[in-house]
């Protein structure tokens, strides 16, 4: 296994956008006015296809909309509770309704930060982007997910939010590996499934040899594309196991423990558990990793719930 | 001044009244820079909506909708049943416009505020796309300028200087009703735009101000304040009163169409 990469996502994203942008004329990248040094190379290398708008995020989104009706394919970049929360009606009407493909590609993931509370914060993303029609959802949490994913995703005719988080799992996948809309089973298990997603992969995996000392093998599925989400996967693995666990940094309402929900209710006798955020909001100031420790977003975290999970049985 | 464009708006008036459904008041402070658009200035085709060289124009106060259907049937884009079929089931026609229904409509509009920042997009679209002949019209309401989003992109659009692009007003009076300080010449000048303001029933006069326009991939942005009259041409809808969105009764529909023969 090779080393995880020491690269953080937004330079992935910009290092990714360059490395399109010049093969595909038709790449065009809007910013909020974050991440402008970073993007410089592709402005350079890609004249006239770089534009830092400002602090009107709902425009930005209905320009990349008027950009997509002209045959381009936008990138909209920004924090994500301006590129979400406040341009939902443009990402609705001017995207989704018409039938225009582009591309979200949002920092400020979650809570990541942390000391800005709640104007700052964005937990509710995927619900949001999940009850559009037309949508696609994809949670990179290595740069090598997010070169990957998006060069399958770009140009098609669906409107994808690429969410960038701050902390990444360290796991080094291959590029083979990586395909949209599919999960990927990272350890054979017997006794749960442990469906987590973003950074907590990493969480998972330190986990996993003191659950078997418990006496619990996990199942370990790591879940890049939240939308589509893979079904099949998941009820394969919950079918074998009867005991799923999901971990996510999302609200609990419209997260990923919902779709898994949708997915797997009408298999009978599986016992369910998840670790999120709960139905309230983040009013606390403290680090990225307290909010994660405070929420059962660690290691102790998941193995508390696995055991009240498997006390079930 | 003789009012133009009579049948034009009794059309309106009879989809409107058949559907009972529909903004006739809105309508009519704009078929008149609507028939001029599209029978003098915009380079379009029905027979092929989407042709790559066509203009675009964009009608940025959906509720007005009703003045782009009756212009569209004019010139070859909807059929008669299409008309017939206002707000019916099984038809193409709401009372909103829908581009992915309506052929000839370039975006689905109805929230205000969407269709101008969406037309600023595609006008730096088309120029990245270095298609410097497609020109980009929009139809902004005055009371859809009391949207942030207006002039979000009135700023962008100034900035990016995207001279193949027009905006067009209908300076009806609604948003005076609510906030009288409504200086609309002077805030399109602050944002540094091509400012020209007309009577927007005067053919002539709209005519001078299109013609005015030196649409190129670079250069400032231009538009258009159109004075018009919410109900022009027919005194009982004309103003601010109850015919916004009032459907006419057979006796009204009656009067309605005697002024208008």
């Amino acid at each position: 296994m090779t080393s995880p990469s020491t690269k953080k996502l937004r330079q992935q994203f910009a290092d990714t956008m360059l490395s399109v942008g010049q093969s595909d004329p038709d790449l065009v990248v809007m910013i909020g006015d974050i991440s402008h040094f970073v993007l410089q190379p592709f402005a350079a290398a890609c004249p006239g296809r770089f534009y830092n708008i400002g602090i009107c995020e709902p425009t930005i989104v209905s320009m990349g909309a008027g950009l997509a009706k002209a045959g381009l394919f936008p990138v909209m970049h920004t924090i994500a509770p301006f590129l979400i929360e406040r341009s939902f009606e443009q990402i609705k009407l001017d995207f989704c309704y018409q039938h225009l493909g582009g591309n979200l590609v949002s920092v400020g993931s979650a809570f990541d930060y942390a000391n800005l509370g709640c104007t700052h914060h964005c937990y509710d993303d995927w619900a949001l982007i999940n009850s559009l029609p037309g949508t696609e959802i994809i949670y990179p949490a290595t740069p090598i997910e997010f070169d990957v994913l998006f060069r399958q995703t770009y140009r098609n005719e669906n409107l994808t939010l690429f969410r960038l988080p701050e902390t990444q799992h360290g796991f080094v996948f291959k590029e083979n590996e990586l395909q949209f809309g599919k999960g990927i089973k990272i350890t054979e298990g017997v006794h749960l499934t442990i469906i987590v997603t973003g950074p907590h992969l990493q969480d998972a995996l330190e986990t996993r040899e003191g659950l078997i000392g418990l006496g619990w093998e996990p199942e370990i599925i790591y879940i890049h594309t939240i939308k589509p989400l893979d079904i099949e996967l998941i009820r394969n693995s919950a079918s074998k196991t009867q005991h799923v666990l999901v971990m996510e940094e999302h609200v609990r309402n419209g997260g990923l423990g919902d779709s898994v929900l949708r997915a797997i209710h009408d298999l009978g006798n599986i016992q369910f558990s998840w670790i999120g955020i709960p139905d309230v909001f983040i009013r606390d100031y403290a680090s990225y990793q307290q909010h994660c420790e405070a929420l059962g977003l660690s290691r102790e975290g998941l193995i508390r719930n696995v055991q009240m999970l498997m006390a079930r049985r | 001044m003789a009012i133009q464009n009579n049948d034009l708006r009794k059309q309106i008036v009879k989809m409107v009244y058949t559907a009972k459904d529909g903004h006739i008041p809105s309508a009519f402070s704009i078929i008149d820079i609507l028939e001029l658009l599209y029978s003098e200035y915009l380079h379009v085709d029905s027979k092929k909506p989407s042709w790559p060289e066509r203009d675009y124009f964009i009608l940025s106060k959906g509720h007005g909708c009703v003045a782009l259907y009756t212009v569209l049937h004019q010139f070859g884009f909807l059929t008669d049943e299409d008309i017939k079929l206002f707000c019916k089931p099984g038809g193409i026609l709401g009372e909103h416009p829908d581009c992915t229904k309506v052929p000839g409509v370039e975006a689905s509009t109805g929230s205000l505020g969407h269709g101008f920042p969406y037309a600023v997009g595609l006008a730096l679209g088309l120029r990245i796309k270095n298609r410097t002949a497609n020109k980009v019209y929009v139809l902004v309401g005055d009371g859809e300028c009391h949207e942030g989003t207006i002039w979000e992109a009135a700023n962008v659009a100034n900035n990016l200087q995207l001279g193949n692009m027009c905006v067009i007003v209908d300076w009806n009076g609604s948003a005076a009703q609510l906030m009288p300080r409504d200086d609309l010449p002077a805030k399109w000048r602050a944002f540094g735009w091509t400012t020209m303001v007309v009577d927007g029933h005067s053919e002539s006069e709209l005519r001078t101000a299109l013609n005015n326009i030196r649409f190129q991939a670079e250069g400032s942005p231009s538009v258009i304040i159109a004075k018009t009259v919410k109900g022009k041409g027919v005194p009982m809808l004309e103003g601010h009163g109850v015919w916004h969105h009032r459907i006419p009764n057979e006796a009204e529909f009656a009067q309605i169409m005697e002024v208008l023969s």
